[in-house]
C-alpha cells in the first residue's frame, strides 16, 4: 500500500503524535512545552525540530511568554483532517476482500470516532 | 522557550524520525494511542469535587440540623456550627485545586474559564453572606434568615452547574444544577430547622450519586 498522499509533515511518527496530542485540546487551549515533552515522550531538541516543521507549514504555533506553550492552528487541524481521510482511505482500500493476503497488519481494533481506523474490529 | 533555551537548540536532531517509513496501519495504531492518552490527560474529573461537596453538605447541613432541630422558638445555629462554613469554603478551594491539577499543563481559554468559574462560586457565596447581612439589618426575623443561610448556598451551586453545564455542554452536571435549584427553592418549606436535614439528604446525596457514577458516565 503506497502512502503517497499523506502529508508528510506529519507522516513522521512524532509529529503525528505531536499533531494528534494537540487536536485533543479544545479550540483555544494549548499546551506547555514541558507538558508536551512528557506526553510524546522526545527529548527537547528533538521536539523542538518536529515543533520547528510543524510551525514552519503552519500547523502549529508556539508562544513563549512565563511558559512556553504550543497550540495547533486552524490549518493544522484541517491537515490533520485531511490527513485523517486520506489514511482512513488508504486502510480501507488496504482491507478489500481482493487482497486478503497482502501482508499488510489488520487495522487496529478499538478505535475511537475521533481517530482514524475505520470499522472497528474489521 | 524558557524551557529549552529557544528553538535553536537541537540536541539530537538525527533522532527525529524523518527517514523512517512508516506503514499507514502503523500511523492508525499511533494515531489512536496518542488520542487515548492525550484524551486520559486532558480529561478533568470532578469526582473529587462531587465528593468533598458531598460530603460537607450530609456532614455539615445534617450538624446543623441535629444543633436547630426542636428549637422552640427557632433561633438558629449556635455560632460554633458555623463552622460549616469553612468546610464548604475549604472543599471549595481543595476542589478548584484538585481540578487545577489535572489539567496542569493546558492553557488557554479552558484555564481562563475554569478560573472564572472558580470565582464565581466564591463570589457567589460570598454575595450570599453579605445578603444574609442585610437582611438581618432589615429586620427579617431569625427564622426566615435560618431559611436563606441554609437554601442559599446549595442555590449558588446548583447556578454554577447550571454555567458550566452550558459552557462545556455536560448533560450530568446540567442534572445536578437543575436538581440543586429545586432541592434550593422546594427546602425552605420544611421550615428553618427541617431545611438543614432536608438540604443534607437530597443536596448531599446527590453530590455523592455523581461522584460514584462520574467514572461511568465518562466513558460512555
Amino acid at each position: 500500500m503506497s502512502e503517497e498522499g499523506l502529508d508528510p509533515v506529519i507522516h513522521a511518527p512524532a509529529r503525528l503524535r505531536i499533531m494528534v496530542t494537540l487536536a485533543a485540546l479544545h479550540d483555544g487551549d494549548d499546551l506547555s512545552f514541558t507538558k508536551l515533552q512528557d506526553l510524546i515522550g522526545l527529548t527537547p531538541g528533538n521536539l523542538i525540530t518536529h515543533l520547528r516543521k510543524l510551525e514552519d507549514a503552519g500547523y502549529v504555533t508556539t508562544e513563549k511568554t512565563a511558559r512556553t506553550s504550543v497550540a495547533l492552528t486552524h490549518a493544522g487541524r484541517a491537515a490533520l483532517e485531511r490527513y485523517t481521510t486520506v489514511l482512513r482511505h488508504l486502510l480501507d482500500s488496504a482491507s478489500q476482500p481482493a487482497a486478503p493476503d497482502a501482508g499488510y497488519p489488520a487495522r487496529p481494533a478499538a478505535v475511537n470516532p475521533d481517530d482514524v481506523a475505520p470499522h472497528p474490529g474489521a | 522557550m524558557n524551557e529549552h533555551a529557544g528553538m535553536t537548540g537541537m540536541d539530537d536532531a538525527s533522532g527525529t524520525d524523518d527517514a523512517t517509513p512508516m506503514a499507514a496501519a502503523e500511523a492508525a495504531v499511533i494515531m489512536q494511542q496518542a488520542g487515548e492518552r492525550a484524551r486520559r490527560q486532558f480529561r478533568v474529573s470532578h469526582r473529587v469535587t462531587f465528593t468533598i461537596w458531598g460530603l460537607g453538605l450530609l456532614l455539615g447541613y445534617g450538624a446543623m440540623w441535629l444543633t436547630v432541630r426542636g428549637q422552640r422558638p427557632f433561633h438558629g445555629p449556635p455560632p460554633a456550627a458555623f463552622a460549616v462554613v469553612a468546610l464548604l469554603g475549604a472543599g471549595s478551594v481543595m476542589s478548584g485545586v484538585a481540578e487545577a491539577r489535572a489539567d496542569s499543563g493546558v492553557g488557554g481559554l479552558s484555564a481562563i474559564r475554569r478560573r472564572i468559574h472558580f470565582l464565581g462560586v466564591l463570589a457567589g457565596l460570598g454575595a450570599m453572606f453579605a445578603l444574609e447581612g442585610a437582611l438581618v439589618h432589615a429586620g427579617a426575623s431569625r427564622p426566615v434568615v435560618g431559611v436563606f443561610e441554609a437554601s442559599a448556598p446549595v442555590l449558588v451551586a446548583g447556578l454554577f452547574y447550571f454555567i458550566t453545564s452550558a459552557v462545556w455542554l455536560d448533560w450530568p452536571v446540567f442534572g445536578l444544577g437543575v436538581w440543586l435549584v429545586v432541592v434550593a427553592a422546594v427546602g425552605g418549606f420544611a421550615g428553618p430547622a427541617g431545611v438543614w436535614g432536608v438540604d443534607a439528604l437530597a443536596a448531599g446525596l446527590a453530590y455523592l450519586l455523581m461522584a460514584a457514577i462520574e467514572p461511568r458516565l465518562r466513558r460512555s
